[in-house]
């Protein structure tokens, strides 16, 4: 499927910054799910960035500008194919040692509520991940419905106001894309399966989009050792599908944060990212 | 009693003069009265001159004090610095070794041969690290090994210091007092030079340049600043070695690369010998709080523009658990014995160990894992009662929070303290720099504990220095 992007962030420095330095986290890269057939990240500096590969083997533009005035936009625009291959990336070359993703961070301290029945289970990894998926999605929608909230869950703070869930009640906040992620990523590496945070486009469902949440998006990509990486969506409850645009992969979602930004200022605001199929 | 004594480096135990020590043993028996009660004045006073102080963190007595320098120097034999820098090439060829293998395919995690959480998990591992090509392959370029003596020929290894070890300023200053202070006494004896560390710092240095860098690599020191306890090393050795003293706000990233900001404009910098911690270096990366730091610089890094000293990260190999490991690594890597021991580690997450450990405390040695400069450390059998009590509780709480050893008794050196000569422990921190080759400066920087009986040889807890003479053949 050929999906085409439209994505703007906006970033608003300390009035009077003499020296503001970007990274961005927003270029796909080709891979076993997908080809990018074009893409262009726009903004005031960027004809000056450096370009590299992080830790994870995403691909980051590193963007200094002096005295900025007012806001900074970003906007990226590009089409990418997708296929469907139930979620299975296998092992890709270069990417680091599937071990490394077992490191549990701040974010992913899943509670042991999540995983624990599965940790004498005799199933097998793909079975188990199933249903790890279903179990956290169960239990964050669960709060969300009772208004209780895990403070585990909602840790991240900016991420999950942004991460293309569904608009949240404000007195119960909904668990977003990205708290249904780690919440998934910390049980998956509490049992001692390598699983990662990725960040990317969902196209919309159906001409008119049914689940309505289509735009930027947070899932997850558990290692088997037989198939590789496995991505899960514990928001749509499914494996990826053609859908689905990986943009970055990180230990969770601040280390695959798509701006970030020194001095921060008021904070990055992301806006809706505009995803059709094309 | 004479077998518990410890190994004095000077007298046997029959009284006679070790063979090192015997032009040392003539020259201060020639010595006049009071000729060393003056040489002690005087040293304090080119120390004051020189301006060598430092800092001892929580201390209300002003920021700076002129570490304690003992006239008497320690000796050591050519043959003996022979096997011991053998030891010590062979550690830091396999830590750099292992640094490589934890941040690319980790193969001693996949053979078992150390517990993949103790590395995975652990915080001193820097995941930002990963698949990251340091220039040569080299992690740590400057190290300082710290080393304990117990018997002629019995040598172990305290701790692998690979984040940014201080003191080196201390040996070469030392050194140069000493030279001062007893210029005949070196006369007598050939002894190795040590002032040519900053020249070969500044060669290892440009070896691990860029790529990208020009013919004569750009190399500056970057510093917290004045308030560190450190700071008058990290002027010095900028000082000594030609390079810009640099602090955070010096430095800027501009397209990727790295400049300091000069009088005549912007500056490319190659190679960064960084005394911040790696937490403070980068606010776009690591602390965001940090003020320290220059944001982009890891970015620069990783981009291939920059190379920093250490890389960051270098810690997981002298974290204090993983030490147990070290002849593991050496064997694995280098497919040798270990040259030099470790000293024996008790692992208190080990129920039989742990509770033999709080049964023995008052013979033993507990150190905080993530501890450092002789804090959050007891010594048994120099502590209180309700120190032990404290330390039992503290174990128990956390138990892989802590490291215990048994107390060595470390050698002796002469020291001169009340008008009179007696002995005092000591233990000895080499440095060894690592880029096209490894150069590893002949002694190093001796610490002495100047109260009687105390093993606890740092500066910040009442240790002081001796010139290190490592005698040529």
């Amino acid at each position: 499927m050929r999906i085409s992007i439209e994505h703007q962030l906006s970033v608003t420095p300390p009035a009077g910054t003499a020296h503001a330095v970007l990274q961005l986290m927003l270029t796909p890269i080709s891979g076993p799910s997908q080809t990018v057939e074009s893409w262009s990240v726009e903004m005031p500096g960027i004809g000056n960035a450096a370009r590299f590969a992080d830790a994870y083997g995403n691909s980051v533009h590193l963007v200094n500008q002096a005295r900025p005035e007012g806001t900074l936009l970003v906007t990226v625009r590009g089409a990418v194919t997708t296929t469907d291959r139930h979620g299975v990336l296998g092992r890709v070359g270069g990417e680091p040692v599937a071990a490394l993703y077992k490191r549990v961070t701040a974010l992913t301290r899943a509670p042991v509520t999540l995983y624990g029945k599965f940790r004498s289970s005799k199933d097998n990894r793909i079975d188990v991940l199933h249903a790890l998926m279903a179990r956290v999605g169960e239990t964050l929608r669960a709060v969300e419905a009772t208004g209780q909230t895990q403070s585990q869950m909602s840790a991240d703070g900016s991420q999950s106001q942004s991460q293309g869930s569904a608009p949240a009640d404000a007195a119960r906040p909904a668990a977003s894309a990205s708290d249904l992620a780690h919440a998934f990523i910390g049980s998956c590496r509490a049992l001692d399966i390598p699983a990662r945070y990725v960040t990317g486009y969902l196209a919309p469902g159906g001409a008119d989009d049914e689940d309505g949440l289509s735009g930027f998006h947070a899932w997850a990509e558990a290692y088997d050792d037989r198939l590789g990486w496995i991505g899960f969506d514990p928001t749509l409850q499914l494996c990826p599908t053609d859908r689905h645009v990986r943009l970055a992969a990180g230990l969770d979602g601040l280390s695959a944060t798509p701006l970030r930004i020194v001095p921060a200022g008021d904070g990055v605001a992301i806006q809706e990212a505009n995803v059709s199929i094309v | 009693m004479a077998e518990n004594l410890p190994f004095d480096e000077m007298y046997n135990p029959d009284g006679s003069v070790r063979e090192p020590y015997r032009a040392l043993a003539q020259w201060l028996e020639e010595q006049p009265d009071k000729a060393l009660t003056l040489m002690q004045s005087d040293a304090e006073a080119i120390f004051r001159k020189l301006g060598i102080t430092f800092a001892v963190y929580g201390s209300e007595e002003g920021t700076e004090k002129v570490i304690p320098f003992d006239v008497i120097p320690r000796i050591i034999a050519a043959q003996e610095w022979r096997r011991l820098s053998k030891g010590i090439e062979q550690r830091v060829k396999a830590l750099n070794a292992f640094l490589y293998d934890i941040y690319h395919r980790q193969e001693i995690l996949k053979a078992g041969r150390i517990p993949e959480k103790l590395i995975l998990q652990n915080e001193a591992f820097c995941p930002e690290m990963m698949g990251l090509e340091p220039a040569r392959g080299i992690y740590a370029h400057i190290i300082g090994v710290d080393i304990v003596r117990v018997g002629p020929d019995e040598f172990y290894v305290l701790e692998d210091n690979l984040r940014t070890p201080s003191g080196v300023s201390y040996m070469l200053e030392d050194r140069e007092a000493m030279m001062i202070l007893a210029p005949d006494l070196f006369q007598r004896q050939k002894v190795a030079p040590v002032e040519n560390y900053p020249e070969n710092l500044r060669r290892t240095l440009e070896s691990v340049a860029p790529a990208n860098a020009s013919a004569s690599p750009n190399i500056v020191v970057l510093t917290p600043g004045i308030y560190n306890s450190a700071y008058f090393e990290h002027s010095f050795l900028a000082d000594q070695m030609g390079a810009t003293l640099c602090e955070g706000p010096d430095l800027f990233v501009d397209g990727g690369k790295v400049y300091m900001r000069t009088t005549t404009g912007p500056e490319r910098v190659d190679v960064i010998y960084r005394r911040i911690d790696d937490d403070y270096l980068d606010p776009l990366t690591f602390n965001p709080g940090s003020m320290l730091g220059v944001p982009g610089l890891f970015d620069a890094y990783r981009a291939g523009n920059v190379t920093l000293v250490n890389a960051p990260g270098t810690g997981i190999a002298d974290d204090k658990a993983v030490y147990t490991y070290v002849p593991e690594i050496i064997e694995f890597y280098l497919g040798e014995k270990a040259l030099l021991q470790n000293v024996p580690t008790y692992n208190c997450t080990d129920e039989e160990q742990r509770n033999w450990v709080l049964a023995n405390i008052g013979d033993l040695v507990v150190k905080e894992v993530h501890g450092s400069g002789g804090y959050g450390m007891m010594v048994g059998p120099t502590s209180t009662k309700a120190m032990h009590a404290e330390f039992r509780k503290k174990i128990e709480a956390r138990p892989d929070n802590y490291i215990v050893q048994p107390t060595l008794a470390l050698s002796t050196c002469p020291t001169y303290i009340n008008a009179g000569i007696t002995p005092r422990h000591v233990d000895l921190r080499p440095y060894v720099l690592i880029g096209d080759e490894v150069r590893i400066t002949p002694g190093g920087l001796t610490r002495v504990a100047l109260k009687k009986g105390s093993l606890v040889v740092n500066s910040s807890q009442g240790g002081g220095t001796k010139d290190t003479w490592v005698l040529e053949d």
